[in-house]
């Protein structure tokens, strides 16, 4: 090897460094400004449950460990990136360390001590977080199905397949989503007809698999302050081609705005008479069936005097209904419910004659279709 | 120059050794030999795969309190009821153990160079494993239930299927030595595919007594 | 007893295409699993794009059929996995291992060919998907239900396909990690104890265990899935319309149980290959051979006392003992990582790229070590599981350590297999670009996932407060793809026309640097005395002879 003195660097290796430097100072500068909304961001959001805190306060513990471990082993990687540059000409070999047993008990004890600390805290606030109250305010089951959620609310003393009182089938929305009191426990079953789902609410930094053939169940407590506030959840485990539009809201409301509402819904749910078969059918009966969770037509015909739907609902398992819009996406029409396999007819009062669109309004993304009437 | 000319893979050497393994094909430096080792590695991932299957059955079986009647028809679950007669089973279970037995003895034939002795011992080997073939078919055919009824009847095909392929991969294997052996090409210094294929039918043999015990005793 | 030198005239020496199809000498062999594994690596790269370009902006604007990115990241993952970083680093073990030990050849050379042509095979099953009405699209972790035919779950051959495709790779690991057993334990050169194997041999052996032990259980996985979905069987399905009885969990155990493990088998030769590096180019030896041998043993047993970590919001695992598990594996991989830093500690290091990339797997790896244990604490991962935050930390750990170690090892070796150094200034330039678009495209997963955005989705809305970070993401995964760009010119370049290598031009320490670059057919014409772990070493300073 040559004893050459170090030679100017290149034209290119200056460049190189000048951007990387202008690059860097950009870079600062954007960080600095940001710097609120950057530190934030290492962070869950704000926990909006009691037990998302007790996991945000964990999650805090692990965060120090987490950075003050990297700052120590990457300091010592840059610390010997730097100091340990082999000037050019220097053949002689470093000392020839083959190791050292301190070194290696020190630096088994001590992560083995440090691990199992976190291992400790963590059994401890999964203890608390798994905690479920004897007596809860309120019980609702969430199920998952393909591609959408709906809530059974459920009496006081029942358990994961007791029938509900009333169901909510529209998963968003100011008229349905997941509406619960807060400032009392509420224990949620979770069910599956088909796939495994995830009732996922990243505001209560918590989820729970949806498992078919099994119902899993766990404690959420909104805390009494936090009345009035709409949560977003989402399904969170791969379940076809509508996973991406598995969404949902939770409402938390106060318990005297909770009570009124239950009561309505008990109310809408008894008094709603079960849809007779219509033994004179108004107009021809138009067949169709839903089946996979599509319509087995897409175009309809139908007089303008009026008609009978006469609906196939081969999915098991899984509701779906038959609803009319129109241009302005308006309702017309909106048959009841009906949860497969079952057939039902729906008689559907005179509409003016025009174009329309129909469509399952549980599963509007995949069974939709054109209604002509003439 | 004190070179080190020792071959750096294995050639046979008989050679009297007092360890467990002795009587084993040694290569020059001691141990086992590569096609022996190599036996053995195999048939730990056999074992391997066996346990996720047995995982499997036991995991399905923990989750019924009533196994095996887990059937909403009576009558097939009077079919399930395999503890009821295991006697047919139990005679497949003699057969093969008897066959691990002529297959140890077709190796220590071997091993004191008796040729004629390998190739009857092998001979009797595959002939009871062909019994056992056929017995596992017939069995299969007046059973009375098939692999889609009930978590039952997929578990105890599986296993049993899989098991009964194996030992139709082992009576392929045994075929091979038997015509090798007939063939002279064994001798007590050079006889590797008889340990190795010996050692697989034990296993074939050790799999299937859990499994007999598995699915008619327990 | 002479050795005679095989001229390159003799008439029974077979050359060109015909030798390739046919050879079973474990370095052709090896390059053929490097090449066939970086082919894998851009189609599962450019699948990885096609989800890039779909979540760069909320809206469904290049993938209008959410069946097709499921297929996508589907693909992307189980190329990666099985056709790429696995088989990639089983072409390294098979190339340099028999070499590093002094052996001829692999205990079972037609075995080891055999292993090498299942895989393409594989990938065109694999990939034949696509042709017979969609590939797999139910994850690379193919849970059941979503497995099993039924409507809206996964109909259609492309499952079945997968499946098969699995079913040949796993059987091509299995026999190859026999084989590297058999080699390892049977053929090693005299003087070379256990104890004297370089490290890369050791990670090579406990993956090879892993490998033997933990592939066989996906394997009957794999066939209970393929009975339950083309025989009726009932080992995964809850309920449905045949009857059901079986169990989702079930799948997701035997399929973990297998599925752990394979991760230490995807980085540990990784370590390994870096373990070799640091030394040479920091000239002195790797800080603390034995800890970090057992260490290596510690993890392979570890690892496979832990897969129920991947289960924690189940709500059926046994939560506690895989927590403390998964804490504990994080003391044997620190013993490594102070024992590479500490190999650094007090050196003279040289820049060449080799070592540029195993400085990028000490730093990424590191993150990736640290966002894991955020996992480990199970009621945090309640809050992570299924979001981008396990997106952040699987490729950390898989592309900031196993692939940073793959180039590690491919600009290191490539003089040896070639005979031509990489030129270094290319090989700078795609490290800068690969680290800062590696870096770009998955720091902010972490901030993702933390937001709350899951996995595996086509699109989000567009007021979640994603777009940027997804947008960014996005800008990493391109500036990824451009990186390789240098990377496939100067691998065509150099071998035309690169700097002759010689047979050490790195002053290394271990066998395959004692013989020519690239090594005739049995490797070794002589052998130098092997008193240490080291062995060119002490050659090269006087401490042994040759014979």
């Amino acid at each position: 090897m040559s004893t050459a003195p170090r030679s100017r660097p290149s034209s290119l290796a200056i460049v190189g460094w000048l951007v990387a430097a202008a690059i860097g100072i950009v870079l600062a500068a954007w960080v600095v400004l940001h710097a609120g909304t950057i530190w934030n961001s290492f962070f869950p959001p704000e926990a909006k449950s009691v037990e998302g805190q007790e996991i945000r306060n964990l999650y805090d513990i692990v965060f120090i460990f987490a950075v003050v471990i990297f700052a120590v082993v990457e300091g010592l990687i840059i610390w010997s990136v730097i100091r340990y540059h082999r000037k050019p000409g220097d053949d002689d070999l470093p000392p020839q360390t083959h190791g050292n047993n301190l070194a290696e008990i020190t630096w088994t004890l001590i992560p083995t001590v440090i691990v199992l600390f976190l291992f400790v805290v963590s059994w401890q606030t999964l203890n608390s977080v798994e905690a479920v109250s004897p007596d809860p305010g309120l019980k609702v089951r969430a199920v998952a199905g393909q591609f959408q959620w709906s809530f059974d609310y459920l009496p006081a003393d029942a358990d994961g397949n007791t029938k509900a009182l009333f169901t909510v089938t529209a998963p968003v929305g100011p008229d349905g989503g997941l509406v619960l009191p807060a400032g009392e426990v509420t224990h949620l079953y979770l069910k599956s007809p088909d796939v495994i789902h995830a009732f996922y609410v990243p505001q209560f930094l918590f989820k729970r698999d949806v498992v078919p053939g099994l119902i899993n169940q766990f404690d959420l407590d909104i805390p009494a302050s936090d009345a009035g506030q709409t949560y977003r959840g989402q399904c969170a485990e791969l379940c076809g081609v509508g996973h991406r539009i598995m969404l949902f809201e939770v409402h938390a409301v106060s318990p005297a705005d909770f009570k009124t509402w239950m009561d309505k819904q008990i109310a809408a749910a008894n008094a709603t008479p079960p849809p007779a078969p219509s033994g004179a059918a108004a107009g021809p009966s138009i067949p169709l069936v839903a089946q996979n969770v599509k319509f087995d037509q897409t175009t309809l015909t139908a007089p303008a005097s009026g008609f009978t739907i006469h609906y196939d609902n081969r999915d098991n398992g899984t509701p779906h209904d038959f609803v009319v819009l129109d241009n302005g996406g308006a309702k017309v029409y909106g048959s009841p419910t009906i949860t497969g396999p079952k057939v039902a007819d729906f008689p559907v009062p005179p509409i003016p004659a025009g174009t329309y669109k129909f469509e399952c309004s549980i599963h509007p993304t995949l069974m939709f279709g054109t209604l002509t009437v003439q | 120059m004190a070179a080190d000319t020792r071959a750096l893979t294995s050639t046979g050497h008989a050679s009297v050794d007092h360890s467990p393994v002795g009587g084993l094909a040694h290569d020059a430096r001691g141990g086992i030999s590569n096609p022996i080792l190599g036996m053995i590695l195999f048939i730990c991932s056999e074992v391997m795969f066996f346990s996720g299957l047995f995982a499997a059955y036991f995991s399905v079986r923990a989750s019924y309190s009533n196994w095996p009647k887990i059937s909403a028809d009576a009558g097939l679950n009077e079919h399930f009821n395999l503890h009821a007669e295991p006697f047919y089973a139990l005679g497949l279970t003699i057969i093969l153990v008897i066959s691990s037995f002529t297959c140890q003895m077709g190796v220590w034939a071997i091993r004191r160079n008796d040729r004629t002795g390998l190739t009857r011992a092998i001979g009797v080997t595959l002939v009871l494993g062909i019994v056992f073939l056929i017995g596992q078919a017939y069995d299969y055919a007046t059973l009375g239930f098939g692999l889609s009824d009930t978590p039952f009847g997929t578990t105890f095909y599986t296993l049993t299927g899989f098991h009964g392929a194996h030992v139709f991969g082992g009576a392929v294997m045994l075929s091979v030595i038997l015509y090798r052996g007939l063939a002279g090409q064994f001798s007590s210094r050079h006889h590797d595919a008889v340990e190795a294929v010996s050692l697989y039918w034990h296993f074939v043999d050790v799999v299937w007594i859990a499994l007999f015990s598995t699915l008619y005793i327990l | 007893m002479a050795t005679t030198t095989l001229t390159p005239a003799a008439s029974a020496y077979r050359t060109g295409l015909y030798e390739w199809l046919t050879t079973t000498d474990h370095k052709k062999i090896g390059i053929l699993y490097i090449v066939n594994s970086f082919i894998f690596f851009f189609i599962g790269g450019l699948f990885a794009l096609g989800v890039r370009t779909e979540l760069a902006q909320p809206g469904l604007q290049f993938v209008h059929d959410e069946l097709l990115y499921n297929q996508l990241f589907t693909m992307h993952g189980t190329v990666m996995i099985f056709l790429f970083i696995i088989p990639m680093l089983v072409g390294f073990g098979n190339y340099v291992a028999p070499l590093q030990i002094g052996a001829p050849d692999m205990a079972f050379p037609r075995i080891n060919a055999l292993s090498f042509w299942m895989l393409p095979l594989a990938g065109i099953l694999l990939l034949m998907g696509f042709l017979t009405g969609g590939a797999a699209q139910a994850g690379w972790t193919s849970y059941s239900p979503l497995a099993q035919d039924r409507p809206l779950a996964s109909t259609g051959p492309g499952e079945d396909l997968w499946i098969m495709a699995l079913l040949l790779i796993g059987t091509s690991s299995i026999l190859g990690g026999i084989n590297f057993l058999v080699t390892i334990f049977k053929m090693r050169a005299p003087g070379m104890t256990m104890f004297r194997m370089p490290i890369l041999v050791w990670t090579v052996l406990v993956t090879s265990v892993l490998v033997v032990m933990a592939t066989p259980v996906l394997t009957s996985a794999l066939i209970m899935l393929f009975i339950d979905r083309n025989y009726g069987g009932h080992f995964f399905d809850p309920g449905g319309p045949n009857g059901g009885g079986g169990s989702a969990i079930l799948w997701q155990n035997v399929f973990w149980f297998y599925s752990h493990p394979a991760v230490y088998i995807m980085v540990l030769p990784a370590m390994g290959m870096i373990s070799e590096i640091l030394p040479v180019f920091s000239r002195k030896p790797l800080f603390g051979y034995k800890a970090f041998v057992f260490a290596t043993a510690g993890i392979g047993a570890l690892g496979f006392s832990v897969w129920a970590h991947h289960m924690f919001t189940t709500g059926q695992v046994f939560l506690p003992f895989f927590s403390l598990m998964t804490f504990l594996i994080a003391v044997p991989t620190g013993v490594k990582m102070f024992n590479w830093i500490f190999t650094l500690f007090r050196g003279k290091l040289t820049f060449s790229t080799p070592l540029l990339f195993a400085l990028g797997f000490l730093s990424m790896f590191l993150i990736g070590g640290i966002n894991g244990a955020f996992s480990a604490a199970v009621p945090v991962d309640f809050a992570l599981q299924d979001t981008y935050w396990v997106v952040a930390h699987l490729h950390y750990v898989l592309f900031g350590g196993s692939v940073f170690g793959v180039m590690a090892g491919l600009y290191y070796w490539f003089p040896k297999m070639t005979g031509r150094m990489l030129n270094e200034t290319l090989g700078k330039v795609q490290f800068v670009l690969m680290f800062v678009g590696f870096n770009l495209t998955f720091f902010p997963m972490h901030q993702l996932g933390l937001a709350g955005m899951p996995r595996r989705i086509a699109d989000y809305a567009s007021d979640a407060g994603w777009n940027d970070l997804n947008l960014a993401a996005t800008i990493g995964g391109f500036t990824i793809a451009a990186s390789t760009l240098p990377l496939i010119w100067n691998v065509f370049s150099s071998l035309r026309a690169g700097k002759p290598a010689g047979d050490d031009p790195w002053e290394a320490n271990t066998l395959e640097w004692a013989t020519s670059s690239p090594p005739p057919p049995y490797n070794f014409d002589h052998l130098p005395e092997i008193r240490s772990e080291r062995p060119l070493f002490d050659l090269r300073h006087g401490r042994t002879v040759v014979h």
